[in-house]
């Protein structure tokens, strides 16, 4: 199924977060049941050229017919000319989405929102602490750990799934090994074959010591995952300014106007995806929220 | 080296024993030996009596609960410095509920269930110790079976999900 380019691409990034440009699926990569990456790249060489992002931001995929995701971008943000985005099938969208082969073409609006705090976190420990789909928003973050690993202290990779067959990326743990970071992989539920941990994920924060007043703890996955994480991260005395969420609601416009995405006082598109926790701690874990 | 002496020490690479005083490291380390075992050894199945609480020194413990028809579910891991069997400490327990499996070699110190008890019986003050740290064992354990329980990670229902 192939979307048509449309003829009038906006380069100006005020101009791209408006209205959707035309990417070409250059590949796909099917990570997990239900799960792939699409790698993208722009039609147009400007929008090509004029394209960055920080790690931890989105996109609004847009199919026509069908409509607009906001999806993470899940690739290595020093190469922006292919832009990755691991799409869990969940709903109408995905499902379309995960019908589109290579050489299909899709409509792209952003990137959109906040991103993890790489330049403040240099000189830090750095806990990567994710479930599930939360992974791949913050496979940007590791990236750019990787490419610049001289500035940051020792980092961790807690990173958990459902079943092993659920792992998001597992050939790459290996080579994160290798560039010093110490990946410590858990699953809910195995059976007898399955040689690595299971357990979920808050408790791999019993598997080092922690350095807590110099570490920085980013988080995203199941928001009850989420909730323990910052339970384990604050009870090791990790200052709630140094602890970071990311969260996924039902984003729509990406921009604040729809307000689907609310949280207090807050628009998970616009003021998000990703939150320093002390912003988000009165609304944290309240009911209704 | 001494067994005991070698006990001692391995016992005191953990910080919870690196805060006991030193007679009721003795007196622990009077009622426990060190074992190791080999990757795939069982060490105990669900039914046997329940005689020892392990504490993982090296390596990684499993444990399963045969669930018919689907087989071996394997529900926890142990990595060092992690305790199973602790149910065998509190009084009423006396079967294994799960098996317990190496998953790699490992070395664990193997305490004796019913004179730990005793000994917390006799003296209080360790038994506050033991007990409070059983008590922290059983709430780690007990929230992470509620988010296992919970099966965060299954797919959401959501009429509004894209």
């Amino acid at each position: 199924m192939a979307a048509h380019a449309h003829t009038h691409s906006p380069a100006s990034p005020s101009e791209r977060l408006l209205e959707p440009v035309w990417a070409q699926v250059m590949d796909i990569t099917n990570e997990a049941e239900g799960i792939s990456t699409y790698w993208l790249k722009f039609t147009d060489p400007a929008v090509e050229a004029a394209y960055t992002f920080e790690p931890g931001q989105f996109n609004m995929v847009y199919l026509p017919g069908y409509g607009e995701a906001a999806i993470s971008i899940s690739s290595n943000p020093a190469d922006p000319t292919l832009v990755g985005h691991t799409i869990r099938f969940v709903g109408n969208v995905t499902r379309a989405i995960s019908r589109l082969k290579v050489g299909d073409v899709v409509g792209v609006r952003g990137p959109f929102g906040s991103y993890w705090p790489m330049k403040e976190m240099e000189g830090h420990d750095v806990i990567i602490a994710c479930g599930g789909i939360g992974l791949p928003p913050l496979r940007p973050a590791i990236y750019h750990i990787m490419n610049n690993r001289e500035k940051f202290g020792k980092v961790y990779l807690l990173y958990g799934a459902r079943t092993p067959k659920d792992l998001l990326y597992p050939t790459e743990f290996e080579e994160w090994e290798r560039a010093g970071i110490q990946v410590q992989v858990t699953v809910d539920r195995a059976d007898e074959d399955w040689q690595g941990q299971v357990g979920v994920v808050p408790m791999l924060f019993y598997r080092f010591r922690m350095d807590a007043p110099n570490s920085v703890v980013l988080t995203c996955g199941p928001e009850i995952m989420i909730r323990f994480v910052v339970y384990e991260g604050l009870a090791r005395r990790v200052p709630a300014e140094q602890i970071y969420v990311s969260l996924e609601r039902n984003m729509k416009c990406g921009q604040g106007s729809c307000g689907h995405c609310q949280l207090g006082p807050y628009f998970i598109c616009k003021d998000g995806p990703v939150f320093r926790f002390d912003a988000l701690q009165p609304y944290f874990n309240v009911e209704e929220f | 080296m001494d067994p005991l002496d070698e006990l001692k020490l391995e016992l005191q690479k953990i910080p919870w024993f690196r805060e006991l005083q030193i007679k009721h490291l003795d007196m622990i380390a009077g009622i426990s030996q060190l074992r190791n075992v080999k990757a795939g050894e069982v060490l105990f199945r669900e039914g046997d009596r329940a005689e020892y609480i392990y504490i993982v020194l090296s390596g990684r413990i499993a444990l399963d609960m045969a669930v018919p028809p689907r087989g071996k579910m394997r529900f926890h891991t142990a990595d060092p410095w992690e305790v199973i069997g602790w149910s065998s400490a509190t009084p009423v327990v006396h079967q294994r509920t799960a098996s317990a499996t190496a998953v790699v070699d490992s070395r664990l110190a193997m305490i004796d269930s019913a004179r730990l008890r005793e000994l917390c019986d006799q003296d209080h003050d360790l038994g506050y110790l033991v007990m409070r740290r059983l008590s922290n064992i059983v709430a780690s354990r007990l929230m992470s079976s509620r988010l296992q329980l919970l099966d965060m990670f299954a797919e959401p229902e959501n009429k509004n999900a894209k």
